[in-house]
């Protein structure tokens, strides 16, 4: 059945906006509908949630017109029998054979569900995400990389993207209001179908419009910091053949109070690289080091800007080139 | 003056899934046009239908256009947007270019609710260089300066006073003087 119950609201499930015009409504209509809203959340409560359709259970809905402003909303031409693989999951076919089964009719339905697709959707994702963040983040040990991937991949981002291209109304699957997993599973079998239907270099820009824009605003270096700065700091300037790094008090202020603040500058060989603050010593020490290590990796605050859309023109190759070399790692960065 | 009285929320501008960043995606989903066959109010809409719809529909590929004749009833348009959001909004006794309007604005929306915007831009990167802290720009050498200092006690950019000025011109005035 295409409808459920909903505990809490979702957004824009219950608004309707009306662009108003001036009316003048009787001195009984206010009273009623504030006797009707009384009732009507009185019984939503006890039934668990309000109650929510399937837009395909409206008269007005032609699921081919649906699937044909997809592809035109998003500006790709997909192949008509992948695309609808790549919407209809095996949840659906399941329900619908038992359906038919029960009415006593023999199911010989031609239905392709997502399984594969999202399967190879997965994977070439993750290749194009990858090469993208090692052909921006040069510098950058694969440890911030995969941190990086892990965020852009993950259920919660890939959901709202999902979500907000319209696969909501699209997709064909057993549950309603539908899964996380099932708004995952049907993007990525989308961008599988992509990759079979135009090629291998429109699923790139396609990722790297939607998936990878969602890194824009995110501090990169809130997503993954060293465990050991002072260490990992210490060990790349020895390989780098550069003196031990020096960590000397530069400001402080209010040292016995609440508001304690130590600025750390650490310096090699007399030269300053970075400066750290903290509300004790040994904080804002490690604050330095996290800082001169950001100062290597190119990840300060005042890193340039990522490139998208079509600033990515002249770095396409380099990208598709560096999906397969992991950047250095860590222990062995220089 | 204020926006106090006002009952509009308010807001930073923002768009949906930083759209535009990578690629534009029209937001507009689906539009519903219903209208009544014979009533003379859904006249506009009528027209519309039979003249400018079909033009519509092709440079807005991306949305899907519902026609849902219904008797004895006021024309409206119901248009619904990729986050979800429905807005509707009544046609009746429209003339057809008002609702070629109304439907281009719609188009232009995105589902996020009518606001007042508080400012017309939004970035998450304020600042490159860093905030201001009362340690920016200080000499490192008031680290190890001996208070009073000469130099840094003094405060920054003073300029000569007037007595140094008066004094300048004077000394000026004695080297133009040379038979003194």
């Amino acid at each position: 059945m295409r409808s459920g119950r909903v505990g809490t609201s979702l957004s824009g499930v219950t608004a309707v906006n009306a662009i108003s015009k001036r009316n003048f409504k009787a001195h009984w209509v206010a009273p009623t509908l504030r006797e009707l809203k009384r009732r009507k959340v009185i019984e939503e409560d006890r039934n668990g949630g309000q109650k929510i359709f399937h837009r395909s259970t409206f008269l007005e809905w032609n699921y081919d017109a649906e699937i044909f402003a997809f592809s035109n909303r998003l500006g790709e031409k997909f192949n008509d029998s992948s695309l609808r693989a790549a919407l209809t999951h095996k949840s659906y076919i399941e329900r619908e054979t038992a359906r038919l089964s029960d009415v006593g009719v023999e199911s010989n339905l031609q239905f392709q569900d997502n399984e594969a697709l999202a399967q190879k959707g997965g994977e070439i994702m993750s290749k194009f995400i990858n090469g993208y963040l090692r052909a921006v983040f040069t510098q950058v040990p694969e440890e911030l990389i995969r941190a990086m991937h892990d965020f852009l991949t993950s259920n919660s981002t890939l959901e709202t993207v999902a979500k907000h291209i319209g696969l909501g109304d699209l997709m064909l699957c057993a549950d309603f209001p539908c899964k996380t997993e099932t708004y995952v599973k049907s993007f990525k079998a989308v961008v599988a179908a992509l990759a079979e239907s135009s090629g291998e270099e429109q699923a790139r820009v396609f990722v790297q419009d939607l998936v990878v824009t969602q890194l824009y605003g995110q501090d990169v270096n809130e997503l993954w910091n060293p465990v050991d700065p002072v260490g990992n700091l210490t060990a790349i300037l020895k390989r780098e053949g550069k003196a031990e790094p020096e960590f000397r008090l530069i400001r402080q202020s209010g040292s016995s109070s609440i508001l304690a603040v130590y600025y750390v500058g650490v310096y090699s060989d007399k030269n300053f690289i970075s400066e750290g603050a903290g509300e004790s010593l040994e904080v804002a020490k490690e604050m330095a080091a996290r800082e001169a290590l950001k100062k290597l990796f190119h990840t300060e605050d005042s890193m340039r800007a990522l490139p998208f859309g079509r600033q990515l023109k002249n770095i396409q190759s380099k990208i598709a080139q560096l999906e397969n070399q992991p950047n250095v790692q860590l222990s062995e960065w220089i | 003056m204020s926006n106090s009285h006002l009952f509009l929320p308010s807001g930073f501008i923002r768009t949906p899934l930083q759209n535009g960043l990578g690629r534009y995606i029209p937001q507009l989903q689906r539009i519903t046009l219903k209208f009544c066959k014979s009533h003379g109010g859904s006249r506009g809409v009528r027209d519309f239908i039979e003249s400018d719809l079909m033009e519509f529909a092709k440079t807005n590929p991306g949305t899907v256009v519902y026609l849902k004749p219904r008797r004895h009833r006021s024309p409206c348009m119901v248009a619904e947007y990729l986050n979800g959001e429905r807005e509707y909004l009544s046609c009746h006794e429209f003339s057809r270019d008002e609702v070629h309007k109304w439907l281009s604005y719609m188009c232009t929306r995105s589902g996020i609710p009518v606001m007042r915007f508080r400012k017309y831009q939004h970035t998450d990167y304020p600042t490159i260089q860093g905030v201001w802290n009362p340690f920016t720009h200080q000499a490192p050498e008031i680290n190890v300066a001996e208070f009073p200092h000469e130099v840094l006690s003094k405060p920054i950019d003073h300029g000569p006073t007037a007595t140094e000025q008066l004094i300048e011109i004077f000394k000026k005035t004695q080297m133009e003087d040379p038979a003194k």
